[in-house]
């Protein structure tokens, strides 16, 4: 998995390539601001390497309309890990950012399964879930 | 209608008419309305936040109760007399 992250530290646009040749281990991506050109399809050349549920794209989108919503500016850092309430967000706040979730992935999110929501990476795994939920029973 | 708990509501009841009211919104065919609905909401939970009097807090949550059950129903009328020519603001490309 070293040799995976020195092949995709550049910043040229192949960096697209080799995230996807890659996807069989799923890699947190930091969704640090200050990626050189400001391009949300841009994968940030920081990751750290851990097997978790969650697929990259749907972290970043979860990071993208966090970010929306909470008007951050783009330079502020948003990590998988990063609290909501770190980011100045109240419990209004997080409503308002599942219900974005909702609308922007088709899914409905239980009154319980919303309480314990307070972190990127809970949301983005909670999203996962209930897609496959949702597929899978076709 | 049930009757108004002379209780003060709790936060998370007070989360779950939040969602409610924006569920309720997505009912709604017209664009213009479903945006006020959300935007509406927003505000007033955002102005009634700081509110410590508990009979302010249940008289705010009762009249938002009531506002959903208005909701409920208008959306019920509105989507009778859906218009076939949607709003400008939803079309996926632009006409030109």
């Amino acid at each position: 998995m070293a040799s995976v992250s020195a092949t995709s530290l550049s910043f040229q646009p192949s960096l697209k390539l080799s995230t996807r040749t890659s996807q069989a281990c799923y890699k947190t991506i930091v969704c640090v601001g200050w990626s050189r050109k400001s391009l949300p399809s841009l994968r940030s050349s920081r990751f750290r390497i851990c097997a978790v549920q969650a697929q990259p794209e749907t972290v970043q989108k979860v990071c993208d309309i966090v970010r929306k919503q909470l008007a951050l500016p783009p330079e502020s850092e948003l990590t998988p890990d990063t609290k909501f309430s770190a980011l100045g967000a109240d419990s209004l706040d997080t409503v308002e950012i599942v219900m974005g979730l909702e609308e922007e992935f088709g899914i409905t999110v239980e009154e319980d399964g919303s309480q314990n929501i307070s972190t990127v990476q809970e949301a983005a795994d909670l999203i996962e879930k209930l897609v496959q939920d949702k597929t899978a029973p076709s | 209608m049930s009757a108004s708990s002379s209780a003060t509501p709790s936060a998370a009841q007070v989360r779950s008419l939040f969602r409610s009211l924006q569920r309720v919104a997505r009912n709604f065919p017209d664009y213009n309305i479903r945006e006020y609905v959300k935007r509406r909401t927003v505000d007033a939970f955002r102005e009634n936040a700081t509110l410590s009097d508990p009979s302010s807090i249940s008289s705010a949550f009762s009249h938002g109760e009531s506002q959903l059950a208005l909701l409920k129903r208008q959306a019920l009328v509105y989507s009778l007399y859906t218009p076939s020519l949607r709003s400008v603001m939803e079309l996926q490309q632009p006409p030109f």
